[in-house]
């Protein structure tokens, strides 16, 4: 492991060092347990807190915005080019859950057929320094449940650096030649055996803190992959959800996206991509009006089997759920992903009961 | 700008050559790139395959590609039904647009050598195996017995009718037509598409044999039950999917079936793919 130790009060010169050649965005305490990724500034970088709760809305935006521009094209001459953005940025205290969002992204953006080179762009200039989760209190969630996704409390890998904190003392270790190139500062000293030992028994008990949620993700993708999920499974979760398309926005693996030409002026409009959510009823019309996956089950559904299904798993080697619980803290249906795994489970496990005896 | 993998997204500039009325609220595009490397590159497409055309400042949209590789214009068939193709619409000979691809899977003609070529439409169905139909006829020795059967609502909703006057005229082809209700200029059958497979003299070989459908949902429905009928399997059967589409290439989401991207592992699918899909179509 290529780590060194770190203290305390040099975590904010290591921001600083990072601000010298790139925008710094970091999670900052909002009002009451609202927490939000701003840029780190002059004015704000002593507010920064290396322990609190993870934000609703996810870093996957950094890479994929919300609302990202393609193409300026001037409507008369039908002339267009391309808008690409380079910027240099660094996500500082990124979770372990949303570092394995982003490796997912990764998967699916530049792999398959064609890469995405709009995010190919963001992702190039991006510096991840991961912090663990490892305060019970402020960092972990009642529905957090990275550690059934197997993406936390600690990432294993695509991040550039990890801090942990150990309690007086911070363990940075680097995942990438970038990360470990800022090992150079005069800020980090030698680690020692003991304080590797000491992130062992952290880990080892932080794992044990997890909360009351857990999602037992690989009977569910037995399940649906075999196709034995009954059609009143699927419903059950269908009549639960009431449309909204928050689980998609929050979640830091979805990834669908609707794209709309807007003017911008008398003769210029900018071609732009915006997320779209499979749960929002349109997300499969087509012009002329039929549209092939009409009940509200069936456009639910559409997202876990997306998710879960082994085919799915097997294209991008990634599970496209990390275990962050944001769809469960914004679901007002309650049928956040852990709900649905339970859902599935037992209701087919109910129907394999109640066969025949013959 | 630092070198990155080529833009998928960036459409390229085509410039519209003609236009020609099809049938009511349908027509056709006939258009050429700009750039003349860049129509040479396109013209290797295979029938079956798709583009994405864009209006500027109206946005994009799919489109199937209706001239087969071995015809020298490239055109599309298009209905008006939303703003896109509504804009299209309102393009005059000379205006740009843009046009990327050709994307999908295609028909796989080349491994269809040697097999009989049973070619079942309706409506603006003909539009995607109009190309099949053209590639066929023009590698005609490559192919056994070729088959047309084409059925639209009323004569004046037949699709390309210089092309149907050709195809019913060659030597070596057959070329069936029907419509749902003909009108006092009609002399040819009336009834549905599947009636036109036990017309007298009519003989469709099962052995070796694929049959291409596409068509309305209904017709889509009715003509698979008359095929079971006559003895095909599922493998025999291909159809090109239609689905709500934003970026061709496997990203976007929208055109998901089950487990298969339809702009990338389709559009063309046997019928015995669509059943293991999982989802309903």
């Amino acid at each position: 492991m290529r780590a060194r130790a770190l203290d305390p009060g040099d975590v904010l010169r290591l921001v600083d060092v990072l601000r010298r050649d790139r925008e710094v965005l970091a999670p900052f305490a909002g009002r009451g347990r609202d927490t939000v990724f701003d840029t780190v500034t002059d004015a704000n970088r002593d507010r920064l807190q290396v322990h609190l709760p993870n934000p609703y809305y996810p870093p996957k935006r950094f890479v994929f915005p919300h609302i990202q521009r393609m193409l300026r094209i001037d409507a008369a001459s039908g002339r267009f080019e391309p808008l690409h953005d380079e910027k240099p940025r660094a996500i500082f205290g990124i979770r372990s859950c949303d570092v394995a969002g982003i490796h997912h992204q990764d998967r699916f953006f530049l792999g398959g057929a064609f890469r995405d080179v709009y995010y190919e762009r963001f992702r190039k200039s991006l510096f991840l320094v991961n912090v663990v989760c490892t305060d019970p209190e402020r960092d972990i969630d009642e529905n957090c449940f990275c550690v059934c996704a197997e993406t936390g409390p600690a990432a294993r890998d695509h991040f550039d650096l990890q801090l942990m904190d150990l309690g007086g003392v911070f363990l940075a270790v680097a995942g990438s030649e970038a990360g470990e190139a800022l090992f150079a500062e005069p800020f980090f000293r030698k680690a020692t055996p003991d304080l590797v030992e000491r992130r062992r028994r952290l880990l080892a008990d932080v794992r044990g803190r997890f909360k009351a949620a857990t999602s037992w993700y690989s009977a569910a993708t037995r399940l649906i992959t075999q196709g034995k999920v009954t059609e009143e499974a699927w419903e059950e979760v269908g009549n639960r959800c009431l449309e909204c398309g928050g689980c998609v926005y929050v979640c830091p693996a979805c990834n669908c996206f609707t794209v709309t030409d807007r003017k911008t002026g008398p003769e210029t409009v900018e071609r732009v991509r915006i997320w779209d959510a499979c749960a929002l009823g349109g997300f499969t019309r087509m012009a002329g009006g039929h549209n092939p996956r009409k009940a509200v089950h069936d456009r639910r559904n559409r997202r876990f089997f997306r998710k879960l299904a082994h085919y799915f798993v097997q294209r991008e080697l990634s599970v496209a759920c990390v275990g962050c619980g944001r769809c469960v803290n914004v679901c007002h249906g309650d049928v956040g992903m852990p709900s649905v795994v339970e859902i599935l489970r037992r209701r087919s496990v109910q129907d394999e009961r109640h066969e025949p005896v013959r | 700008m630092s070198p990155c993998a080529e833009n998928p997204y960036l459409p390229k500039v085509a410039v519209l050559d003609r236009i020609v009325d099809e049938i009511r609220d349908v027509k056709t595009f006939y258009w050429h790139f700009e750039d003349p490397a860049e129509q040479e590159a396109f013209r290797r497409f295979m029938p079956g395959q798709f583009a994405q055309v864009s209006v500027f400042g109206a946005g994009e949209f799919p489109a199937s590609l209706p001239p087969s590789p071995t015809e020298r214009e490239t055109f599309f068939t298009i209905r008006k039904v939303g703003s896109v193709t509504g804009a299209l619409f309102n393009l005059k000979p000379g205006d740009r647009f843009g046009v990327r691809g050709p994307y999908g899977n295609g028909f796989p003609m080349k491994r269809y050598a040697g097999q009989n070529l049973v070619i079942v439409a309706g409506g603006i169905g003909l539009i995607p195996l109009r190309s099949c139909i053209i590639y066929a006829k023009d590698n005609r020795s490559q192919y056994e017995k070729v088959q047309i059967f084409y059925g639209a609502r009323t004569p004046k909703d037949l699709m390309y009718r210089e092309d149907l006057k050709r195809w019913e005229q060659a030597s070596g082809m057959e070329c069936h037509l029907t419509v749902d209700r003909g009108d006092e200029t009609w002399t040819g059958h009336t009834g549905v598409v599947g009636a036109l497979f036990k017309k007298p003299g009519v003989s469709i070989p099962v052995q070796n044999t694929t049959v291409f459908v596409c068509g309305p949902p209904v017709m889509f429905r009715f003509v698979l039950k008359d095929l079971k009928a006559l003895g095909f399997d599922d493998r025999q059967m291909v159809s090109t999917m239609e689905r709500y589409m934003k970026c061709g290439i496997g990203k976007c989401g929208h055109c998901c079936i089950g487990v298969a991207y339809v702009c990338t592992d389709g559009p063309v699918f046997t019928l015995e793919q669509i059943k293991k899909l999982g989802e309903e179509i």
